[in-house]
């Protein structure tokens, strides 16, 4: 099946530093693709090669539909009001400007309301409204919740899983690991310039394995344990509180992140 | 064409609400006018009023008021999202030149019909070829005005390198006092600014039509050069 977007050994060299070093992912359509990564690790680069709004120094990218970017870095004139910049830009592309979609985005509060004395979760709404002005069919989304609140992010959230129900095809870097794992079907890690995972969240804890974390406390201490077997695990722990005639007062068992998971191949690529 | 137009528009507005447009193409020239009016007219020879206080204003307004708009647009991320948002990379050079055009007709319409007023200044005797002169000059301010704005990209450094044309373009020209009066050096230093060939050709004082098409060639011929790379994406 043909994806929306086929990256294939994508390279790219900011002077003697090779940022991407054969990066090769595809998305299919109508999917929420995660791309990961530390800061640095050229999630962005990756996707404004993506995106054509930079110069590549080797492989391919094919993009199959019209996109519809939220830059990470993104930044407009400080006078110009929330209502201007959307009538300026749909003006420009002759398309008008769904109000629903406005309304969602909360753009009737920043109508008025100066780029310049715009809060940083306010402008990336009103990039997040520039960017689906044309209707496209893939979006690309750099880092799009950075700075919101938490109400803010799940409205977000909804709204990208609202569009990921339209058909629409996301495309998504983050380093924010809840995020991804709320939204992505499937993620790619970035790390050291080359994909190092690439699939789905749940296969990606199964590959690093399960990773509960068991935390015991007794009036004494606190017994920490991580692992994949949790019955064997707890089943030892009690066996050593009962030898040494302590009473236990809590038990707590946690399951590993995706974060825990990212980290551990980010380090280990 | 419709988004187009917007865009002229709107950025006419923004040229206003950013006040450094408003500053140099309306409130400084207009001051300096209200002020110096009175002694100009008493020192400048006959229907050298109007042309002087013009040609002043227009040098401020373009070289001192563009390029921060040019910067804004160009040495910051906004004409990324330009670029991201489906609209051409020159756009912002275009609309900021346009807009800057339209202030600073207004300006020099406001000195030509307020002089004759406030100081009972002469018209020129040729208002068409007065216009003519000052629609070619006002082309050529701002097309140099792009080439500082694009070159520099930086809001620190612009306003200087704006100031090291702008002081010797008025103080060589001839517009405070006759060149007569300057050394040949400087009067010949002052041949390199358009201002010097500007007030010569709306005074009638010559032929001053080729040097100021040559800088508007030049300059008109550097801004795509420099637009080109404010948007390499290396």
């Amino acid at each position: 099946m043909r994806g929306a977007i086929e990256v294939l050994g994508l390279q790219k060299r900011y002077g003697n530093h090779q940022v991407l070093q054969g990066v090769s992912f595809s998305v299919n359509a109508g999917e929420i693709f995660g791309l990961l990564g530390v800061n640095g690790a050229g999630k962005t680069t990756a996707l404004e090669c993506i995106e054509g709004l930079r110069k590549y120094g080797g492989g391919s990218i094919a993009v199959h539909g019209k996109l519809g970017i939220q830059l990470q870095s993104a930044t407009l004139p400080d006078h110009i009001l929330g209502r201007e910049a959307i009538a300026l830009f749909a003006g420009w592309n002759r398309v008008k400007a769904d109000p629903a979609l406005l309304e969602a985005l909360g753009m009737g509060e920043l109508a008025k309301k100066r780029y310049g004395a715009m809060s940083t979760g306010q402008k990336r709404r009103l990039h997040l409204a520039l960017a689906m002005l044309r209707d496209p069919d893939i979006l690309c989304l750099d880092e799009p919740t950075a700075g919101l609140d938490v109400e803010g992010r799940a409205a977000l959230h909804a709204l990208i899983r609202q569009w990921r129900d339209q058909g629409k095809t996301i495309l998504l870097a983050s380093h924010d690991m809840a995020e991804v794992e709320a939204l992505c079907s499937r993620i790619g890690i970035l790390a050291e310039g080359k994909i190092a995972f690439l699939g789905t969240v749940a296969e990606l804890t199964e590959k690093l394995g399960k990773h509960y974390t068991i935390t015991l406390k007794t009036q004494g201490r606190t017994e920490r344990r991580e692992t994949d077997d949790i019955g064997q695990t707890l089943l030892q722990l009690l066996e050593q509180v009962q030898a040494a005639g302590e009473t236990v007062l809590d038990i707590q068992v946690s399951r590993g992140s995706l974060e825990q998971h990212f980290m551990q191949i980010a380090k280990g690529a | 064409m419709r988004g187009f137009l917007y865009g002229v528009y709107l950025q006419w507005k923004l040229d206003i609400r950013s006040k450094t447009m408003l500053i140099t193409c309306y409130l400084v020239p207009l001051l300096f006018f209200a002020m110096m009016g009175g002694i100009f007219s008493a020192t400048l020879p006959e229907r050298a009023l109007i042309p002087s206080m013009t040609v002043f204003g227009v040098t401020m307004g373009a070289l001192i008021g563009l390029p921060p708009s040019l910067v804004e647009i160009y040495g910051t991320g906004v004409q990324k999202v330009y670029r991201a948002n489906g609209v051409p990379h020159c756009l912002g050079l275009v609309l900021t030149n346009l807009s800057g055009y339209i202030h600073l007709l207004i300006m020099s319409g406001i000195l030509y019909l307020a002089a004759p007023v406030a100081f009972s200044a002469e018209a020129p005797a040729h208002p068409g070829l007065y216009f003519g002169g000052l629609a070619l000059f006002t082309a050529v301010s701002l097309s140099v005005a792009s080439v500082i704005g694009l070159a520099v990209k930086d809001q620190a450094k612009t306003p200087m390198v704006s100031l090291l044309i702008f002081l010797p373009s008025i103080m060589l020209s001839g517009i405070l006092f006759p060149i007569a009066l300057l050394p040949p050096a400087l009067a010949a230093l002052g041949k390199l600014f358009p201002a010097t060939w500007a007030y010569r050709l709306i005074t009638g004082q010559g032929s001053a039509l080729w040097p100021l098409l040559a800088m508007l060639l030049v300059a008109v011929a550097l801004n795509p050069v420099l637009l080109h790379k404010t948007g390499k994406t290396n």
